[in-house]
């Protein structure tokens, strides 16, 4: 799932000053499963920023904010229209006219959605950090696939070396673990210990007979696949 | 027959114990401190690594050192990491320091840029130390990474690292065996000071071929050898080393003890030399050497 974080009041509020009237958008996926962005966590954000003073107008609550319609579905609309349309309605959609903004409760890529069909400005209330999962017994976030467009998973044991490895390494652990930590949990900057994902994926494959895997040299990432800011043209990519 | 470039793959390819030791680039642009460093390892090294920014500290980068250790008649190996480089500034940089007449050239992975003073650099690691390996060896055998035909290769000689001491040890080895396959012909590793560690290392290097040299550096307090448990990864220190540290009246007499015995061990356990880093000790390395007994 894509893993968020709610961004802090003083800054959601400094981006909201500007505008009058409000509608928060909260959506059902990722982010209402981690208990970021879904209904409950759209209402206390109403409540907050009531508390603070905006004039939160009305509340809705997106199905997936990631896909909402094709932009033909709603050509003709007005934005309060469009609101009404993609998102069910939790409190005050009688008066979505007077919203001169919105304020997103999804990732980035909801927001994106959103905005990408809406006239007025569309705010993310949400930091997006990764695609990954929450692991609830530690309370730490595991970072799990960088969408790095060439998978690698078969030969690394289920365990993705890509974003797991800080140093995205292709061929097999490097000198800095340390009893099976990755060296950037003994960083300056505080972290979480990390465990080192090379020690992993030879655990791994150990336990599965296969660590012949390891010895096979893996060339280097093609960028060409896996650059960030890529563009995938639909049906162009082999 | 083999060609050989350099004076230590002449060294290590004549049988003879090689001897390698290590320069620190300083801070700033001193380039004094780097001369400093080479006129007390010269006379006892055949060739000296230059580090690539350790730990991601800024430092003076690698190849100017290496130009003016030539220039004083000291070999060089130049370390080439891969956090700070992508594809094309390695293969650049590493075609101008064969111009510049570097002929050793030591492939690692490099430290994370977390673990230095400019920790929210951006990690580059577009590379691994396999991968720059067979690099390397193309470059060598005359073709860049994108194909293209080189006239004037770069004539190098290829090195690895190791950490002998890590745990699990089998990923490590299993690594160093694709190095080898990728084109390593000369491996150093990380300090040692436990010689259990070196008996582990030649029984499980035994069937590569490739000459393996192990660092020794030497133990300068207790307070050393403590951060260096506590933060390095794969060090172990034995009780009796520690001892005599705890013991000792004179600090540097007991460090250059204890690395020559460390150098001696190395021989002994049949390795043909011996990577020494002097850690500030630059003064003491012909003593560390004549005390171990192996020239
Ligand atoms: S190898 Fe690439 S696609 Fe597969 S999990 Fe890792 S980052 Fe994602
Ligand atoms: S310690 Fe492990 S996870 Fe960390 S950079 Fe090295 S190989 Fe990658």
């Amino acid at each position: 799932m894509i893993i968020t974080r709610q961004k802090p009041m003083e800054e959601i509020l400094e981006m909201l000053s500007p505008y009058r009237g409000v509608a928060l958008v909260g959506c059902g996926g990722c982010v209402a499963f981690y208990r970021t962005g879904g209904a409950k966590q759209t209402r206390e954000m109403a409540e907050k920023l009531r508390e603070a003073g905006v004039s939160v107008v009305a509340l809705g609550m997106a199905n997936r904010q990631c896909y909402l319609c094709e932009e033909s579905e709603v050509a003709g609309l007005s934005d309060a229209e469009r609101i009404r349309k993609v998102a069910r309605e939790l409190e005050g959609f009688a008066q979505l006219e007077k919203a001169e903004a919105v304020l997103s409760l999804a990732c980035g890529v909801g927001v994106q959605n959103l905005a990408n069909i809406l006239d007025i400005p569309v705010l993310p209330a949400q930091n997006t950090l990764f695609m990954g999962r929450r692991r609830v017994e530690g309370d730490f976030d595991l970072e799990q696939c960088l969408g790095c467009g060439d998978c690698i998973l078969a030969f690394t044991g289920g365990i993705c070396p890509i974003a797991r490895c800080a140093k995205s390494l292709m061929n097999g652990p490097c000198g800095g673990v340390f009893n099976g930590m990755c060296e950037v949990s003994k960083s300056r900057v505080s972290e979480h210990p990390v465990p080192c994902a090379w020690i992993e994926i030879y655990r791994k494959l150990k336990k599965q007979g296969r660590v012949q895997e390891l010895r096979k040299i893996r060339p280097p990432k093609d960028f060409t696949r896996a650059a960030h800011m890529r563009k995938v043209a639909w049906g162009v990519q082999k | 027959m083999k060609e050989v470039y350099s004076n230590f793959m002449r060294s290590l390819l004549s049988g003879k114990f090689t001897i390698s030791g290590e320069v620190d680039p300083p801070r700033d642009a001193n380039r004094a401190a780097v001369e400093e460093q080479v006129r007390h390892l010269k006379e006892h090294v055949v060739a000296a690594n230059v580090t690539d920014n350790p730990i991601g500290d800024v430092i003076m980068n690698t190849l100017a050192p290496c130009v003016i250790m030539q220039e004083l008649g000291l070999e060089a190996i130049y370390q080439a990491t891969c956090r700070d480089r992508n594809r094309i500034a390695l293969q650049s940089d590493i075609i101008g320091a064969a111009a510049l007449g570097i002929k050793n050239v030591l492939a690692l992975t490099g430290d994370h840029p977390k673990m230095g003073n400019h920790p929210q650099a951006k990690p580059v690691f577009d590379l691994d130390s396999v991968l720059l390996t067979r690099v390397l060896r193309r470059l060598r055998e005359g073709e860049n990474m994108a194909g293209e035909k080189l006239e004037h290769p770069p004539r190098i000689h290829i090195g690895v690292g190791l950490s002998p001491g890590v745990e699990p040890l089998e990923p490590e080895i299993i690594k160093l065996e694709k190095k080898v396959e990728a084109g390593a012909e000369f491996a150093q590793t990380q300090c040692i000071y436990d010689e259990k560690v070196l008996e582990r290392l030649s029984e499980e290097t035994a069937h590569l071929d490739i000459p393996i040299l192990p660092g020794i550096a030497p133990l300068r307090s207790v307070g050393m050898a403590k951060f260096m448990l506590a933060n390095v990864p794969g060090i172990s220190i034995p009780e009796e080393l520690m001892k005599k540290l705890e013991n000792s009246s004179n600090l540097t007499e007991t460090a250059i003890d204890i690395a020559a015995e460390l150098i001696a061990a190395v021989k002994d356990y049949g390795f043909p030399g011996v990577h020494l880093m002097p850690v500030g000790m630059d003064a003491h390395v012909g003593e560390m050497i004549a005390r171990s007994g192996v020239r």
